[in-house]
């Protein structure tokens, strides 16, 4: 049952952009159209679950035993450089339709903030594979569910009227705050 | 020399100039960040035991620790019980102080929480809830009192004034606390730990 | 090449070019360590110090770097900062350390770091590099302090740590809660292009 809260605490109560800040970028940059949201989930969750897989592995099989955790950082964001680029390749090999949905929002995942503190989280809490893998993959939907729900919002208040200062940027973070109090009332469900 | 190899060697060069020179850095650190984490434990089970100068780790198990703590002449104070469990927002880590008769609680602190601020997180707040965890009896388990109590001479000793607006974190405390003591004391009845067998109901 | 005179180089990063209210750069940080001055202000030094030393690396060795593997190699140098940061937090600032919880390793992915490797200090002397280093932590260090200030203040009723509002005020929960950051930081972005707007008109 611990995984299913670890599951649904990572989609929900503890949103990683709603909560821990994490993919704000990509979040406010690719949430105008909710196509080009979705395929970044998509894109986001897939990494995401693989980081888990390959930071666990590299934590736990080579950084603890040899009493080298201080290169947990180094490790895990070339890790993640590579894998990213790997993920490009291939899919540009195996489903050239594929990679023009998702191809340009690839490398711009390197930087996202999520992946990085997926991959950190997950050390610090010291969650197994198996959780480690749960909540990799959850924290992508949770992210794919903020960044689907933004795109949603957004493509109406474009037919709104925002004040002049405030488009762009400004209106779509007070919609993330007005959301962000919405999940807040998901904390307390696993109690 | 080609370009791949040029790529090659770089890489390599980077990576171990910044590989040798982080590992320098942890060397520098590694004891100090050791004894920060040692010294929050201590100064806890000091302030959960009054009298403490000295502490020894009875028995570790995953999320629940036990110290026994001993002053200047090497007498027993009390004990100390480190525990984790889950709070309202995330986990929460406490110490309480327990006399060496495991008849009453003498204090308890927060390590670790993450609970709502300005709110759950009164926990650690002395005047809204740590000042009615001293003297309390923990012959049995102990119970919250909601709505809380004026002041603390109308609680009665085995209550725990809730805090107002944040009743699940309190809650969740206490049942850590509960929790902990049931454990403590099936742990020293069975006598698995070094320390005087106690009389326990 | 930048051709700047030394005064304006710095100057860019605290308006023109702030990397929070104009680049949009840095946000994840921004918003997570806001909730008090003082884990905003460590953030800020702390980001500071890696800004600082990347960028005199990066801009001492990029002739010795290939291009393609230049992104590699910016990493290797920010991450190796970075954890330099987090070991000296952990040693010599415990508490703050733990009250940042996951976002100090964090700042090896804060774009503003590998932006200006990318975008300066691996295109200029080491001297400017330095300069403008130093110009973006001082607009990102002021973004985190405006931000910070107005979520304790409103938030807790403190500033670092010190009570500044009166027993009258009920503190607004809200501003120390993600909601908070998120709203705050929309607001003050309006309030940036307004300021903007009448300074180019006038």
């Amino acid at each position: 049952m611990e995984l299913v809260a670890i599951f649904i605490s990572a989609v929900l109560v503890q949103n990683f952009v709603l909560y821990y800040f994490l993919g704000i970028c990509p979040f406010l940059g690719v949430s105008k159209k909710i196509d080009s949201a979705f395929s970044m989930g998509l894109a986001v969750t897939f990494v995401m679950s693989i980081t888990a897989v390959v930071s666990w592995l590299i934590n736990n099989l080579i950084l603890i035993p040899y009493d080298l955790d201080y290169l947990q950082i180094v490790s895990f964001i070339l890790v993640i450089a590579s894998l990213v680029q790997l993920v490009e390749m291939f899919i540009r090999k195996i489903s050239p339709p594929l990679y023009q949905a998702l191809g340009i929002y690839l490398p711009l995942i390197t930087t996202n903030c999520a992946i990085m503190g997926l991959a950190l989280i997950a050390a610090l809490n010291e969650y197994s594979f198996v959780e480690t893998v749960i909540f990799g993959f959850g924290s992508g939907l949770g992210f794919t569910l903020a960044i689907i729900l933004m795109a949603g919002i957004r493509e109406q208040l474009d037919l709104a009227d925002v004040p002049e200062p405030l488009k762009g940027a400004g209106i779509a973070l007070i919609v993330a705050g007005i959301m962000a109090l919405a999940f807040n009332g998901f904390i307390g469900m696993l109690t | 020399m080609s370009l791949s190899s040029r790529m090659i060697i770089v890489l390599t060069t980077v990576g171990l100039i910044s590989g040798g020179f982080l590992a320098g850095v942890a060397q520098l650190t590694k004891e100090r960040v050791a004894l920060n984490i040692q010294k929050e434990i201590e100064e806890a089970i000091v302030e959960v035991v009054p009298g403490t100068t000295q502490n020894q780790k009875l028995h570790q198990e995953e999320d629940f620790t036990i110290f026994s703590g001993q002053d200047e002449s090497g007498n027993t104070t009390g004990y100390a019980v480190q525990a984790t469990g889950i709070g309202f927002q995330d986990k929460i880590t406490l110490m309480f102080g327990i006399n060496d008769s495991l008849q009453k609680i003498t204090g308890l602190t927060i390590i670790d929480q993450k609970e709502t601020p300005g709110l759950g997180a009164k926990i650690t707040d002395w005047n809204a809830f740590l000042q009615f965890w001293e003297n309390r009896d923990a012959s049995g388990q102990l119970t919250l009192r909601k709505p809380p109590a004026g002041s603390l001479e109308e609680l009665s000793t085995s209550e725990i004034n809730t805090i107002t607006g944040a009743t699940i974190s309190s809650q969740k405390v206490l049942e850590i606390v509960n929790l902990s003591l049931e454990k403590l004391k099936k742990i020293i009845s069975e006598g698995k730990i070094a320390g005087e067998r106690q009389d326990v109901n | 090449m930048s051709t700047k005179s030394i005064g304006a180089e710095y100057l860019k990063g605290f308006w023109d070019e702030n990397p929070v209210f104009r680049q949009l750069l840095g946000m994840c940080p921004t918003l997570a360590v806001t909730g008090t001055v003082i884990t905003g202000l460590a953030m800020g030094l702390a980001t500071t110090f890696v800004l600082i030393f990347s960028s005199l690396v990066v801009s001492s060795i990029k002739r010795l770097i290939p291009a393609q593997v230049r992104i590699a190699s910016y990493i290797v140098v920010i991450a190796s900062f970075v954890t330099i940061a987090d070991q000296f937090l952990k040693a010599y600032f415990y508490p703050i350390s733990k009250a940042m919880g996951p976002y100090v390793p964090l700042i090896v992915v804060n774009c503003i770091i590998l932006g200006r490797q990318e975008a300066f200090a691996s295109k200029n002397s080491v001297g400017r590099s330095f300069i403008d280093a130093l110009g973006m932590s001082s607009g990102f260090i002021l973004a985190l302090l405006v931000l910070s200030t107005i979520r304790e203040i409103l938030g807790a009723g403190t500033f670092l740590g010190y009570q500044v509002m009166g027993a009258w005020f009920k503190p607004w929960t809200i501003m120390i809660l993600p909601a908070g950051a998120f709203l705050t930081l929309g607001v003050l972005l309006g309030i940036a292009l307004v300021i903007e707007r009448k300074t180019m008109r006038s």
